[in-house]
């Protein structure tokens, strides 16, 4: 019996997409072959299916219950869904919040249209992938696959309306007009995701925090989407929306964001230190993502420091039920200190069950 | 004023002082020679001499070109953090991490107590002074930014590993003074990206300048200024260089409503672009600085660092910069 059987070890999202090794950079000869014209955008796939596996395989080696397809597939956070929209240009780079790495900038040309899939075919292939694996002792069904997708408000914050060229506005110039559109879509694909037997998605918004003044055009923004889900549950299937918010210190919108119409909300807690004392202060109405292992930084957390603040925390979520994750996704670690901090959170889990795996 | 510190530190500078903001396109011949060398095909002599080849050809260049503060060009430099890290005791080297796109990198890691063991880019500084009878720039990464850009595994915090670091800078700072070096440049291009990490970066650089005999001038650029303006000018250094084409001049509305105090190295040419900077476009962002910013503080440079160009758009960039300059001081 589990000292905690609330508490699910989850990915965050990404997951490095090479390793040191040569073999483990394959994905990025692949790339670099295909620029220069000496390998196909097919060859390019398999690779990709390929790096997928791995990826999965080792998040289940690690002891996770809820994995991703580590977003193997992203160029970035951005640009690889707005890219995949009609009447929407992909631009220069720009900085990512505090991470040192780049995204290519959406600009609209008009209004933004789905053509296809943005996230559904690359869940089902994980989801077949997951299901090729051998399950590991004590996971038989409890082992699933959570896709990801970047929030409308955050992806409109970080596009630009159409450009005329003249001085004028074109359309889209406003944020929430390009949150609305953004939205739209995304509640086409969460549909189309939940069809397809996503139980729980998770919504990264991590501009939401960063730019408080705009809250209202965020919490607009999140209503298309909410209603998705709500469509689809009503007729008892289920379908959680998990919304996910770093790079940020979340402290001071704790409040706002545990009220907000979704499912699960997931935290990080690199930014302030005393969020920990915060949660169990005013406790949670709902479940939340404990990102407590950090994300960015190489530095292995002790898995018995860890347990204790999840010791304290628990029992003021409702439920006591949580997503134990890294602050944010992995891709900002090498590849084997990505694994560790992956590891970690099982051996947190095991300090939870006094030592017992 | 700042001119006034110049003229006491025995460095008589035209108006519209021109520069360039560090690092230049390497030649064809060294970016054969590094990758050489880091496969061990070749000698690290050799790769030293064409560094010194390199370094010479860009001294060259900006002296043909009028430039009127150089710098060394960074020959021998890859990535601006790392070039320190690895020549620091405390620092290791992380595995593979992505940058963007298919671009990957050795991450610095803070494995210890960070320490100066002797001169960096002393020698290099003298090296290309020892070339020209202008006023050549030394050139530091500032201790936030080369905190931010590591992974940190022995520092309680980020502040306490950006104030080690930046008794190590300080040591570099002094040891730029006393081989002779008059105007130093410390970068810190993360200052923008936590701003409620400015008083870090503001105390950490006030330890690495503070009464120090040198003119100072930071480097920043692509960040969200509008979150740290007014109060990035509390750092302690009397020249931004800062990136404006790129942003369409966006920082002189903070301007407005905020005096900007400190001289600035003004950006009128896009790094980005492979076009050249038409005159026209040019001479008007320095109009545009001029109808807020007093003529004697303004400097001229482009965005950032060169080394994505090619040599020659590079060097047409630079020109753009000479021929505005040049185009003020005689209105």
């Amino acid at each position: 019996m589990s000292a905690a059987p609330g508490l699910y070890l989850s990915s965050t999202g990404s997951y490095p997409r090479i390793g040191d090794s040569p073999g483990l950079q394959i994905l990025r000869r692949t790339i670099a072959g295909l620029d220069r014209g000496d390998r196909s955008t097919a060859d390019l796939l398999d690779i990709q299916n390929d790096v997928t596996r791995y990826v999965i395989a080792e998040q289940v080696k690690a002891g996770l219950d809820v994995v991703t397809d580590g977003l193997i597939r992203w160029y970035d956070p951005i640009s690889h869904l707005a890219g995949k929209l009609d009447n929407v240009q992909i631009k220069g780079l720009v900085r990512f919040f505090d991470t040192n790495t780049y995204f290519r900038q959406p600009v609209f040309t008009g209004t933004p249209l789905k053509r296809g899939h943005l996230a559904a075919g690359d869940y089902s292939f994980a989801r077949n992938a997951l299901g090729h694996l051998p399950t590991p002792s004590g996971k038989a069904g409890k082992l699933s696959i959570k896709p990801v997708l970047t929030g409308p408000y955050t992806l409109a914050k970080f596009s630009l309306g159409e450009q005329t060229g003249n001085g004028s506005s074109g359309q889209f110039a406003a944020l929430e007009e390009r949150a609305q559109a953004y939205s739209e879509i995304l509640a086409s694909e969460i549909e189309t995701l939940a069809q397809l037997g996503a139980e729980l998605i998770q919504v990264d918004e991590p501009a939401a925090i960063k730019y408080p003044n705009d809250w209202l055009i965020f919490e607009a923004a999140l209503a298309p989407i909410i209603k998705a889900r709500d469509n689809f549950t009503k007729s008892g299937r289920k379908l959680e929306l998990a919304l996910y918010v770093y790079f940020h210190d979340c402290a001071p919108f704790y409040e706002k964001l545990v009220a907000l119409p979704v499912d699960i909300v997931g935290l990080d807690f690199t930014y302030y230190p005393k969020l920990v004392d915060m949660i169990v202060a005013k406790g949670s109405p709902k479940t939340l993502g404990l990102g407590l292992v950090d994300g960015r930084n190489t530095r292995l957390e002790d898995p018995a420091h860890v347990a204790r603040q999840i010791e304290r925390i628990l029992p003021k979520i409702k439920g006591e039920r949580a997503f134990l994750g890294t602050s944010s996704g992995l891709e900002y670690l090498p590849r084997d200190r990505a694994f560790a901090k992956l590891e970690l959170l099982s051996k947190v889990r095991d300090a939870l069950n006094g030592g017992r795996p | 004023m700042s001119r006034e510190k110049l003229e006491k530190l025995g460095v008589k500078l035209p108006l519209f002082p021109t520069t360039s903001v560090g690092s230049f396109p390497k030649p064809d011949y060294l970016v054969k020679a590094r990758s050489e060398f880091s496969k061990g095909k070749i000698p690290e002599t050799n790769l030293h001499d064409l560094e010194r080849r390199a370094t010479a050809f860009w001294i060259e260049q900006q002296e043909k070109l009028g430039l009127d503060v150089l710098v060394d060009g960074e020959m021998y430099r890859g990535d601006m953090v790392a070039y320190f890290a690895e020549r620091l005791p405390g620092f290791a080297t992380s595995g593979l991490v992505r940058s963007y796109g298919n671009r990957y990198y050795h991450k610095p890691v803070i494995t210890g107590e960070v320490a100066w063991s002797g001169p960096v880019t002393v020698d290099w500084w003298k090296y290309a002074q020892g070339l020209t009878k202008k006023p050549v720039k030394g050139m530091l990464t500032g201790a936030y930014t080369i905190m931010d850009w590591s992974f940190n595994e022995f520092y309680p915090d980020r502040r306490a590993a950006a104030l080690a670091l930046a008794k190590v800078v300080r040591q570099e700072v002094e040891a730029l003074i006393a081989a002779g070096c008059k105007i130093i440049q410390i970068d810190e291009p993360a200052l923008s990206v936590r701003p409620e990490e400015l008083s870090i970066a503001i105390e950490a650089m006030e330890f690495t300048t503070k009464g120090l005999e040198a003119y100072f001038i930071t480097h920043a650029c692509y960040g969200e200024f509008e979150h740290i303006y007014p109060g990035m000018l509390d750092l302690a250094v009397d020249n931004f260089d800062l990136e404006m084409s790129n942003s369409d001049l966006d920082l002189l509305e903070l301007f407005r409503r905020h005096p900007f105090t400190k001289d600035i190295s003004f950006g009128v040419v896009d790094v980005h672009s492979h076009t050249k900077d038409s005159a026209s476009a040019v001479r008007e962002r320095v109009e545009q600085a001029l109808t807020i910013l007093p003529k004697e503080r303004v400097w001229v440079d482009p965005d950032c660092g060169l080394k994505t160009r090619t040599v020659e758009e590079a060097v047409e960039k630079l020109r753009s910069c000479v021929t505005a300059a040049k185009s003020f001081r005689n209105a």
